[in-house]
């Protein structure tokens, strides 16, 4: 699909600019290559950068990052942060999969001694980690009482649960739990929809991925995190499930009922919103606050299953096997996070949806471990090629408040990548790209195989030369199970 | 090709999956969106109408309500796990919606499963009446 010529201007080498036009109230500003930016006049997503930049109380720029492609209201690889007084909250500028994200465990495995033990163990994963499609169960299954726990502590209730360690707390944003989380305020079909998925990876382009370390670029950055050659790795990307998705539908319903009452006119109505400040923006960020919190606890029990398969199949101690979480980040999520605009220091309400939070050394929300070398990053490739491990810039808080890139980008539509998945045996495909694959959907595999995504290299690299991330590691992928 | 197929056409989106559906009437148009949304998660062809759910739902105009009624499928595929195959409507009136629906629980064992939806979106969307017929463009977040 061609989309409308839209005038860019360009401000740096790998940075181009909407300038303001029409009812937008701060320029758009796009991270990319000339070959990625040509790619993205195909589709509506500078549209949707615009559109953005119309929403109330928006500061700086309405910003897209290089694997940007057309959303629904927000594109994917959208930022844009609100001004608490007059800012408004929006629901779409999450997403529907709040909290959607990945982390990256590490192992004291190399890939050639696991080799021919791939098979059995990514059937094991499979067996141990549902898809939680339909009526499949989750693991563990919840009481409604124990549920709302789980949405007030988040990866907390899994630890105390016996799934992971205390230590992988201290690996993921917010510690796994963001402190406003309020249950009472999800709908009870969303929180009938969570009883059952915890635990679940879900379908689309959500995975478990086993990967080995094939490159490594910062070998200092990549020493303070433990990676090695050949080491094999897991990165795991899923989020709040079912009861995230229902959480975002029935709070862009109480926002596009309340928008006139706040005098809000929108080009978009997935945009809907409403001030932050404002009862329903409050009861909103209590509610996407429990979401991020299921979607931490869902990650948390996938890695200890995933545990689990690795030492069942493989027979070996958990100290040998060293099952480690080096990072856990989102990448669809609103955050009230402290930035700089116009030289002064702002408390800003961040909306990234598709985007990763990309924080400098000395940030105080890094971890401690990662102080000195800034906030790791992970950008999943498409599941042929590979991934990489990124840390934050100190040119992140200037240029995107604190943000950068998340993952590879669609090219394709899910209609057209079937089309040329046609007469491709996947199983075979995969086999021949080295990875081992199972999965629930055939459908599913051929709308994500690699040829509808950018080259995640040139997305990674376009961040790098902007000075916002840096490469550290790129993985290959070896195993992957989808929904 | 039968006339009900060619009144519903994948919208082309680069992240997600639309659907526009062309119908004489509302029962009709609401009854093709069903069975349309229900296509996209699964082959339709293997699933067989052991069951039969009622379902309704309620909405301020004819899109909202539209919209009401996927949501309310899509809750009862991920509650239930029920797929439908055959959506009869018998009742379209201003606020309300209701139908019955013949279909079975997915079991992956058995059934092609495509893939999962995770929300009915109000991006681009639009319920309107156009030459005698009503039309529906919507797209879903996968």
């Amino acid at each position: 699909m061609a989309g409308e010529e839209i005038k860019l201007e360009r401000i740096e080498n790998c940075l181009w600019e909407i300038p303001r036009q029409g009812g937008m109230r701060v320029p758009g500003r796009i991270f990319a290559t000339e070959k990625l930016l040509a790619g993205l006049k195909e589709d509506n997503s500078l549209r949707q950068v615009m559109n953005v930049a119309h929403l109330p109380g928006i500061v700086g720029y309405s910003l897209a990052m290089p694997d940007i492609h057309w959303g629904y209201g927000f594109p994917i690889g959208g930022v844009a942060a609100m001004e608490l007084n007059e800012g408004v909250i929006s629901p779409g500028g999450v997403g529907y999969d709040i909290n959607c994200g990945v982390r990256l465990v590490t192992t004291h495995l190399t890939y050639s001694t696991i080799q021919r033990k791939m098979a059995g163990l990514i059937e094991t994963l499979f067996s141990l980690i549902p898809s939680g499609v339909g009526s499949e169960g989750a693991i563990p299954g919840l009481s409604k009482t124990e549920e709302k726990r789980l949405l007030r502590d988040g990866a907390r209730w899994a630890v105390a649960q016996g799934y992971g360690h205390q230590q992988d707390l201290d690996h993921m944003e917010e510690g796994g739990a963001l402190p406003n989380a309020n249950p009472e305020l999800l709908s009870d079909r969303a929180l009938a929809r969570g009883l059952k998925q915890v635990g679940t990876l879900g379908s689309g382009n959500h995975f478990l991925e086993i990967g080995r370390v094939e490159e490594i670029y910062l070998s200092d950055v990549a020493q303070a995190l433990n990676l090695f050659p050949d080491q094999v790795v897991v990165l795991i990307h899923t989020g709040s499930r079912g009861l995230g998705y229902q959480t975002c539908e029935d709070f862009l319903k109480v926002m596009n009922q309340a928008m006139t009452k706040y005098g809000i006119q929108l080009p978009d109505r997935q945009l809907a919103c409403t001030p932050i400040k404002s009862p329903e923006g409050q009861d909103y960020l209590a509610a996407m606050a429990s979401a991020a919190n299921y979607a931490w606890a869902n990650r948390q029990v996938i890695m200890s299953q995933a545990e689990k398969g690795f030492l069942k199949v493989l027979d070996i101690s958990p100290a040998e096997l060293g099952f480690s979480l080096i990072y856990d980040v989102c990448h669809n999520i609103a955050k009230i996070e402290e930035h700089v605009v116009d030289g002064q220091r702002r408390r800003l309400c961040v909306h990234r949806k598709g985007a990763t939070r990309a924080f400098p050394p000395g940030h105080p929300q890094v971890p401690k471990a990662y102080q000195g070398v800034g906030q790791p990053v992970l950008v999943p490739g498409d599941m042929g090629r590979y991934s990489y491990l990124l840390v934050g810039c100190q040119a992140a808080m200037e240029k995107s408040f604190g943000s950068t890139c998340h993952g590879a980008g669609r090219v394709m539509s899910r209609t057209q990548s079937k089309k040329e998945s046609r007469g491709i045996n996947i199983d075979q495909e995969m086999a021949r790209r080295g990875v081992v694959a199972r999965y629930q959907g055939r459908g599913t595999m051929a709308e994500e195989m690699p040829h509808a995504y950018k080259d995640v290299a040139e997305v990674v690299e376009t961040m790098d030369l902007a000075g916002i991330s840096k490469k550290v590691a790129r993985f290959r992928p070896v195993g992957v199970i989808k929904g | 090709m039968t006339d009900k197929q060619k009144a519903i056409r994948e919208i082309e989106h680069t992240a997600d999956l639309g659907l526009e559906i062309e119908a004489a009437d509302l029962p009709g148009l609401f009854a093709s969106a069903g069975e349309a949304f229900y296509g996209l998660i699964a082959d339709p062809t293997e699933i067989q109408p052991k069951e039969e759910i009622s379902v309704s739902a309620t909405g301020e105009c004819w899109e909202e309500l539209f919209h009401a009624w996927l949501c309310e499928l899509l809750a009862q595929f991920n509650l239930k796990g029920f797929i439908g195959k055959q959506c009869r409507v018998h009742r379209v009136e201003p606020g309300r919606v209701e139908g019955r629906i013949k279909g079975e629980i997915l079991d992956l064992k058995r059934h092609r499963f495509h893939t999962e939806i995770k929300g009915v979106t109000y991006h681009e969307f639009k319920v309107w009446h156009e030459n005698g017929k009503w039309r529906a463009r919507v797209i879903f977040d996968v």
